[in-house]
Formats: C-alpha cells, structure tokens, sequence
C-alpha cells in the first residue's frame, strides 16, 4: 500500500494502480504501468513497471506524473492442457488447503489463482494426467502458521468425503511450515482408511522453473495412486535432487530445515516408501510395518475433535517453572514438556523455586495430564535411568517413548477431547497408528 | 565470401545495432550471499545433485517462448557444488541475502561515470531462465537507471540502461539430454550495460565495446580473465529481424561477426524474396526408415541399428537454396540443421549436398524423391535419431526451413569460429515476459550519501587516461586502458607509495603477456599476491627479475606465500655491503678487464639478485678504482 499522502496524490491525477503512466522524477523520465506497492519498501515510492520488464521506484513527491493509459481490467485466464483425463487410472482427489502449490500468483494484483480444472493443472504438471483420474477439491487456502485444529478436523471431514465418493488415494496440498503437525492430527482423526492419504508442499514456490512444487506433486499423486499404503503420511523430496522423493509416516515426521527441499525428515524411524520421477514411477517399499489397502476395508470413521487446552513447555536452563502456574490457572487439560536429553527439567535444589518438580506434581494433581518428550528430537525418554528422571515420574509425568513433542501435542489434544482425561493418561504413550515404535533401529538416527 | 564484392552502405540497409556489456564486479562476496566471489579454477565438485526445470507461465499469463523452448528439451541439469563458492543460496535452497552493498556501490560508480539517470528505489527482480545455468531458474537482476551515454570521438552514444544482476554457473560438461554446471561462479555480481541500436557500423561497436571496457577497468573494481567481461550483440536490418548474438569474447573479431550476420540477414531476405516467387512450401516429416534399411550411409546405419528412426521432409522449390552460402562455410541447410541439433540428433543430410559421398544409393535417393513427390525444382532433407527425439527435432528442422520463406527469424546465436566470425542458431529471441519482483528480497533505497560516494568514485574517462599518461607514457596509457590488467595496475599503483609506474605497467602488459604466452597462468595469481611481489620491489627486498622470477613461481603454486616464496627459491636482493664484497671476490679471482665482462660475470652468478643499476654504480667504483 502506498501512503495516505502518495493515494491523494493518485487520486488528484486520476491515476489508479494498473495505469500506464508517464513520470520524470528530477532524475530519471519514462513511461510505464503503476504498480502496486507492497508491503516492503519505502511507501512514498511509486513502483513503475518499464517496458522491458524491470520495475523500478521513484519518489512520488516532487516528481511530474501524466496518466497515458488506462490500466486493462485484469481478465487473463489460466491458459489450459489439450491433455484430457484417462478415467480408466485410479481416482484421486486433490485437496487444496494452502500454500503456493496448485496455485498461480498474478503478479500485478497479487491475488492468488488456484487451478481448480484438471485442464489447468495438467497444463502447468502434465505428468499427473498419465498417473491418476483427478478431481479436485479447492477446501481453503490457508498459510501453514495459521493452521489450527479447525482446519484439521475439516481435512479429515473432506478426506473421508473424498473415500466415499471413491477415490483410491487422497493428496492434500499444505503448506509446509506446520505440515508434520497436520499430518499427525490426520493420522489420529482418521479412522479405517483404506488407502493414502498424501501430504504435499513445496519449499520453493511454484511461480519458478525450479520449485518442488510439481515434482512432490507428481510424486504424491504417484504414491496415492499406486502405494498399497493405507495411511497418512507426507511426501516430498527426499534430497536436494529432483530424483527420489520419499513418504514418510505421519506421526514419525518432523520439517528439519528452514529453507531446503529435503526438510522433512523421518524422526525415529525409515521412510515408509519412496518413488523415482522416471518413466516407471515404481514404488519401492522400504518398511513392511504399515498398515495396507484391504480387500475387506474397516469401516471409515472420522474422530475430529480436539482439546486445545494443550500446550507445549519448554525446559531450558534458567527456565522459570512459574509459568507451569499459569496453565493450572487457565484451566488447561494437557502439558507437553520438551524436556533436556531422556526427559529432564531442572530439579535443583540449589536454586530457590526453580525446580520444576513441584510444580508438575501440582499440575498432575490437579488432573492435567503431563506428558515428556525430548529436545534431541531423536532417541527415546526414559523415567528409569536418573534420580531426577524417577523423580519426575513419581510426579506422574507421563514418558512418551520416540514420539515428537508435536506429534505428543497432537495426540493429547485429540484423546482428550475424544477419550477423556482417564483414557487420555492410559493411551498416551502406547502405541494407536505407528507413532510409538518400540525398537530403536541403529539406520533411524539423522535418515 | 570474405571481403565481398563491396563496403557494406549499413545507412541503406537499415543497419540496426546495440550492444550489452555484461562485467563481473571485483568483490568480496556474491551479490546475495557471502560466498567468496573469487573464482578460483582449481575446484572440483565437492557434492553433485540433479535438477530439472520447467517452464512456468509468467507474470502476463503466457510462458515465454525461449523457457518453453528449453522445457521442450527436457534436459536434466546436474550440478557440481564447489564448497569453496558455494552456500544453500546459490543452490536454490536458501532465499537470499540482503543485497551486497560493496557491489551496490561499485555499480552507482560506474552508472555516474556513464552519466545514467537513477532509480529512487531499486526493485530486484527475477528473469526466467530455465536453461539450468541458474538453479533458481531465474537470474535475480536489479535496473539501475537509464539514459546514459558513452562519449566516443565526436558521437556520444546513448547507453538506455544498466543493470546489476547475478553470475550464472558455468557450464562444465554438455551431453544429450543432460547438462553439467558448475556452482562457483553463480550469484558474482554482474553489471549489464546496454547501448540504444543506434550504433552505425560494425566498426563502431567494437570502439564502443573497447570504450566501455575501459571506463569499467578504470573503476579498479572489475574481475579480470577469461568471461569475465562479455559483449552480446544485436543486429538487425531493414526486414530481418532483431539477432542476438551471444557471449562475443574477442573484441578483435567483433566487426567482423557484426559485418558477417549483416550479409546473413541481407541473404536471408534475398532467399525469401525467391521463395516466395515460386511459392515454395515445406512438407511434413515422414517415416522414411523402411526406404532405408538396408543403407550404407554411416550416420542412419548407426541410428538404425539401435532402433532410431529415419526421417525426410520436402522442400518445394529450394533446390539449390538449401546449399546457398549465408557465412563463410555456413549455409541456409548449416541453419536448419542447427535447429534439428538442439533435439540431440547430430543434424540433417539435404539434396543439395553430394548425397552419393554419403553413400546413398541411388535407389534409396528415388525412394526417398517418391516417397516425398519430389519435383525438379525441389530438394529434401534427411535426418535419423532416436525413436523419443526424432519427431520433435524433424518438427524443428521443418519449422527453419519454413522461416526461410518467411525471412530473419529472431534468434539467440552464439559464436560459431571467432576467426571466422561465425555464428550459429542457440535459441529462439527470449520474449518480453520473463521478468517478475523477487519477492524475497527489500527493495533498497539509493540514498544521498550513496550518491555522493559514486560521484566520488565515478572515474572520468579524459582525467584517468591523462593521470596514466603522465605515470607510463602515452602509448602505455592506451595499451594499459585496453587490458583486463588496468585495474590491478591502479591496485598496486595505489597501494605503494613509491610505485614505479612504468615497471609496474611494463611487468603487467608485457611481462605477463610473454609469461603467458609459455604458459604461466600469471592471471590466476590473486591480486593480494601479485601487490605483494611489487611492494618487496618497493622495499628493495627483490630486484626486477627477481619480480618476474615470483610471478613465475606464483603461477606455478597461487596459494604460496611470496616471503618464503622469495626465501626458498633465493632471490632476495644482494646490495650494499654484502654486494661489494662478493663481487670483489668473484673479480678477484677472474680476470676480467672490461666493465661489461664484470657485468656478464657477476650477473652469471646472481642474476636474480643484483639491481643493474647498483652494479654499474659499483662497478665503475671498483674498476676505476682498481
């Protein structure tokens, strides 16, 4: 947005964003369309798009501008594929939630235009139109940060909607940031699928020649259309090469970097599967503990509901264990501590009040159900192997084996909400849809 | 075809021509990361990962035709991460940097000294590129104003604009199908500069070229060897077409390039003009494998061996044509096989060459005329591939042979043989939508204080070229200006007080030039290195030979360090004293009579040690003396 000074200015001249202008700064004269400014950068600058391509700014004040054109309403369609759909290859449903795959940006309005046509999406990933018959289904288009329990619950509403309608195999575009967390909570919420359900995202977005975004699709749509995987799980690339791309369990999952196409990496755990982007697609199963598409199916249920009185704590040194008060106060359901190495907090007597012990025994006491997991990210807690640990424990801190402080999270918020706190203490760290393995294998650590 | 029948009147012809100067800035780091910007060609790959790229539709909805045209090809890039250079930037893993500000700032400079109008703000944006050279499949490139201008002789030359954008990676390997890139080189800050078409003879591109070259080398802030300075070139005529010509290195040859795609273009135009009389027209490839299975001819044997297939179109009414000369051994069927090239066959076979030297049989050659219903006046071609390709580059070769009608068509070329000031097909003219913001980065602010500090730095053509005049001479002056080594001369002469202009200038033009000439790579020596051996010069450590003695050692090993260089291979300077008493000791035990045999005695002893000069000085003392 331009400042409230430049907009009168604008509007004075009857210029408008989109107009073809012809402007001389003091310094610098040319011609060329407005732009919009965005939210970086100077707000008196205009923004002006040059003939040959290049945008550049100038200052709006004491600069000469003339309208020469008037900017053409913005009709472009998305250009479509000749190629047509083959309703003999297996059914999958596409289901936007968010980020930048399975959209286009329009870079002059800035608005986001989805491909909701198959035609559309053949024309910007072909490859899909020789792998599955394709419908899509356009849920919400939400950023990965501002994903909540809400939209997974809706994902699991729409996923279910998808099988009954008979699709083969579901791939869900999302953003990445939060991904893994989505996919655990589909993990838990869906109950007797009878075939993938993929997770996909892109690292780079797809406005580029380079980004992942078509390549994870295609691979997704691959292993939701061939994988005889009966879970949810999340693929993407499995290293900085557009080669392998792997599917990785839901709950075993975690985004290990910031910015790189192999971010997703298996936690405690192998990929389930991975495919190549060759001529054969073939799928190479790399475990044998999943659960697989059967002939006489469990029934489809969908157990959406989630407690959100669940919050994550982390244990550092120097952390005031004050803060355990606030949540007993505010009348939360659940702790997550992401505690040091095996499962610790500081237990120190040393320093007044900052044991964290007599605090969690409060917690516990009150009925909040506490659980353990470890900032090492990879490896097992364990109550057993020091005092403090035991201690902890005595506290009735709940150890959640190799599980991820998200997918612990995620876990506690749904068995409260669907089980009860009871039933919620007894099942949290035992083993519903793979994400407690109890063998830690030598190859998991850093795969 | 070499000097024609006449001098080319470019006014009549509507000659059209402009040029961008693409230079690598002399930085620390890269212009969006801080990777080391200094190349250095000892590196091999330390990691290796593939990629692919693919044309996306651009900011007005369409997908360029030149991204299109590499998709089409379906290559695989690979590329070979240098650790050295290399960072999750260039790779495309890693958004980038905030915008290198020693680069911002050596690029103001040049844009004053070129008198251009700037921008308030800079906007970065990205142009697409999906031929694998940048892994983001976009070069991230910055306009830094425009309406320049370049005084030469009497003209003064519009310059319409100048950019700031990132190095792409360099090419290591090309094979079917799939390209290998190295990573070092990409995101070395680049500046673009480009002339309006108004430059009236081949002649005058090249001074121009030279020009601009010099102003940049006089900035003291320029990469120096090889592609580190680029010129491409674009030429048109009055109905041809706007021809890039890509990557031109050698200055010396640039006219004649400019001169040789004129009188292609003029060709072009005369063959279509005939073509068109006799309403020529190309067929549709056909299969002609079956006609040709049991051939003799190398190329298709070997082809159909492994399963490939043949393939011929017509070519109504070019007989004759298709062997027309439009370059000097290059002609119209050199082009369309080009265009069939770029889908990995290795080219077509046309009924204007000797088709029996092939070792066609006759009988094929009438199969293939009827299967084509060639007429008298026709001619056809025959290409043979894989069965995945073929179809694609037949398709392309028969669109080539269709712009033959048609006139120029827009192109990219690339230099064939610079000697012989060649050029061939590379793509088609990249259109106009190939650029968008790059959202990842802040627009920059150009602020007072910047622009006062380009003003500071902007070097003045006249002023710089009369300041060396007076250091070197006249004569070196104009050499200095003209070689990629001026901007190390101003290094070193600005870094030691008491320089001697003239040896520094003589060592840095003719020493080098004959050092490389055997074959020392005395321009792979950083700068650091080579001020170094100057300034032990300087500080009477070394005599001259001495300073071409390391230079020599440098070359062989860049990462020595030039003490125990001096140290080791024992050149230290002998003076004074210590000079005295050893060649009294050589002449005391020589007979020498006259001054010049001393010289050659002592001098034959320690060559690399003794300052000429001390030793007259001496020698005049001790033998008149004596």
């Amino acid at each position: 947005m331009y400042s409230n000074e430049v907009e009168e200015l604008l509007k004075s001249l009857g210029v408008k964003v989109g107009d073809v202008i012809r402007f001389s700064s003091g310094k610098i004269n040319g011609e060329g369309e407005l732009m919009p400014r965005s939210e970086a950068g100077n707000p008196s600058i205009l923004v002006i798009k040059l003939k040959n391509g290049y945008n550049i700014g100038i200052k709006a004040t004491g600069a000469k501008i003339e309208k020469v054109g008037s900017g053409e309403s913005n009709t472009a369609s998305f250009p479509t594929s000749t190629l047509k759909q083959n309703l003999g290859l297996p059914k999958v449903t596409l289901i936007y939630t968010g980020g930048t795959i399975g959209s286009k940006i329009d870079y002059k309005t800035g608005g986001v235009y989805m491909l909701l046509k198959p035609e559309e999406l053949f024309y910007e990933v072909p490859e899909i139109s020789g792998i599955a018959n394709i419908s899509v289904v356009n849920l919400m288009s939400i950023a990965s940060e501002d994903m909540s329990p809400i939209e997974w619950s809706s994902m699991s509403t729409a996923v279910v909607k998808a099988f009954e309608a008979g699709s083969r195999g579901i791939v869900i575009t999302h953003g990445t940031d939060t991904m893994h967390y989505t996919s655990a909570a589909l993990s838990f919420m869906l109950k007797g699928i009878n075939g993938p359900v993929v997770l996909t995202g892109a690292q780079r977005s797809s406005d580029r020649g380079s980004s992942d975004a078509f390549t994870n699709l295609v691979a997704a749509t691959a292993i939701a259309a061939r994988s005889n995987i009966a879970e949810v799980g999340i693929c993407m690339h499995g290293s900085p090469s557009d080669d392998q791309y792997l599917f990785l369990r839901g709950t075993k999952i975690r985004k290990m970097h910031t910015s790189r196409r192999d971010a997703f990496r298996p936690i405690n755990d192998l990929p389930l599967a991975s495919v190549n982007l060759d001529s054969e697609m073939k799928i190479n199963y790399k475990k044998s503990d999943y659960r697989t598409i059967s002939e006489k199916p469990d029934k489809l249920e969908v157990l959406p509901k989630f407690d959100s009185k669940v919050a994550i704590l982390k244990a550092y040194p120097g952390s005031d264990p004050e803060i355990v008060e606030h949540y007993i106060e505010k009348g939360y359901h659940g702790i997550i501590v992401e505690g040091t190495g095996l499962g610790h907090t500081p237990v120190s007597i040393s320093h007044e009040g900052m044991s964290w012990l007599p605090h969690l025994k409060k917690a516990t006491e009150k009925g909040i159900v506490v659980g353990m997991t470890s900032q090492c990210v990879y490896g097992r807690v364990n109550p057993s192997v020091y005092r403090n640990l035991r201690l902890l424990s005595g506290a009735g801190v709940i150890y959640c084996e190799d599980m991820n402080v998200e997918t612990a999270y995620v876990k506690l918020g749904w068995l409260l909400a669907n089980f009860g706190k009871e039933k919620a203490k007894e099942l949290l760290n035992v083993n519903m849809v793979g994400e407690i393995k109890s063998r830690s294998m030598f190859s998991e650590f850093l795969a | 075809m070499e000097k024609l029948e006449k001098e080319i009147n470019y006014k009549a012809l509507g000659f059209a021509c402009g040029l961008e100067v693409h230079q690598r800035l002399l930085t620390h780091e890269k212009l969006f990361c801080s990777c080391s910007a200094q190349l250095s060609d000892e590196e091999r790959g330390d990691h290796h990962i593939m990629r692919m790229q693919r044309a996306v539709a651009g900011e007005l909805g369409e997908i360029d035709r030149a991204a299109k045209f590499e998709e089409e090809k379906r290559r695989v890039f690979r590329y070979n991460i240098i650790d050295r250079n290399t960072c999750l930037v260039e790779i495309d893993e890693e958004p980038p940097h905030p915008l290198n500000m020693e680069a911002l700032e050596i690029s103001l400079a040049i844009a004053k000294a070129l008198d251009l109008k700037l921008v308030d703000e800079l906007q970065p944006m990205r142009k697409g590129v999906v031929d694998g050279s940048n892994p983001s499949a976009f070069q991230r490139t910055i306009m830094l104003g425009s309406d320049g201008h370049v005084k030469l002789g009497s003209r003064s030359v519009p310059i319409s604009m100048m950019s700031l954008e990132e190095e792409s990676a360099g090419i290591e390997e090309k094979k079917e199908g799939e390209t290998i890139y190295n990573t070092d080189r990409i995101g070395i800050p680049l500046v673009e500069i480009d002339t309006d078409a108004s430059i009236s003879s081949p002649l005058e591109a090249k001074n121009l070229a030279l020009r601009i070259g010099t102003i940049l080398r006089l900035t003291g802030k320029v990469q120096r060897g090889i592609g580190s300075i680029r010129q491409d070139v674009n030429v048109s005529i009055k109905d041809g077409a706007r021809v890039e010509i890509k990557g031109v290195q050698e200055l010396d040859r640039m006219d004649l390039l400019i001169e040789n795609e004129v009188r292609r273009q003029a060709k072009l135009i005369e063959i279509a003009k005939a073509l068109r009389l006799t309403h020529a027209s190309v067929g549709e490839p056909v299969d002609v494998t079956a006609l040709l299975k049991d051939t003799k001819v190398r190329v298709i044997q070997n082809q159909l061996k492994n399963n490939g297939i043949a393939m011929a179109f017509a070519m109504h009414k070019f007989k004759g044509v298709v062997g027309t000369e439009l370059q000097p051994d290059r002609r119209l069927g050199s082009e369309i096989s080009d265009y069939a090239k770029m889908y990995g066959v290795s080219g077509i076979i046309h009924s204007d060459e000797d088709l029996s030297a092939y070792g066609f049989s006759e009988k094929e050659i009438l199969a293939i005329r009827s299967r084509l219903s060639i007429g008298e006046d026709d001619a056809f071609a025959i290409l043979s591939g894989k069965a995945e390709s073929i179809a694609m580059a037949a398709e392309s070769a028969v669109k080539r042979a269709r712009q033959a009608i048609e006139g120029v068509p827009l192109e990219t070329r690339s230099v064939l043989d610079a000697e012989k000031g060649t050029t061939r097909f590379l793509r088609p003219l990249p259109g106009g939508s190939r650029m968008y913001p790059e959202t990842d980065l802040y627009p920059v602010e150009i602020s007072e204080k910047m622009l006062k500090t380009a003003a500071e730095n902007a070097p003045d053509f006249e002023r710089e070229m009369s300041t060396l005049g007076k250091q070197v001479g006249k004569e070196n002056a104009e050499a200095l200006a003209l070689s990629p080594r001026l901007p190390l001369y101003k290094f070193i002469t600005r870094s030691i007080s008491n320089a001697d202009y003239r040896f520094v200038s003589n060592t840095l033009l003719q020493k080098f030039t004959e050092l490389k000439r055997s074959g020392f790579d005395v321009d792979s020596i950083g700068d650091e290195k080579v001020l170094q051996a100057f300034k032990e010069y300087a500080n009477n450590h070394i005599t001259k030979q001495g300073v071409e003695e390391l230079v020599k050692e440098l070359a062989r090993n860049p990462h020595a360090e030039v003490s125990a260089l001096i140290k080791s291979k024992g050149i230290e300077r002998i003076e004074g004293k210590k000079l005295e008493d050893k060649v009294r000791k050589l002449l005391s035990g020589s007979h020498v009579s006259s001054s010049k045999d001393a010289v050659s005695l002592v001098m034959s002893k320690m060559r690399l040690n003794v300052d000429g000069n001390e030793l007259n000085e001496l020698l005049k003392k001790l033998l008149d003396g004596a």
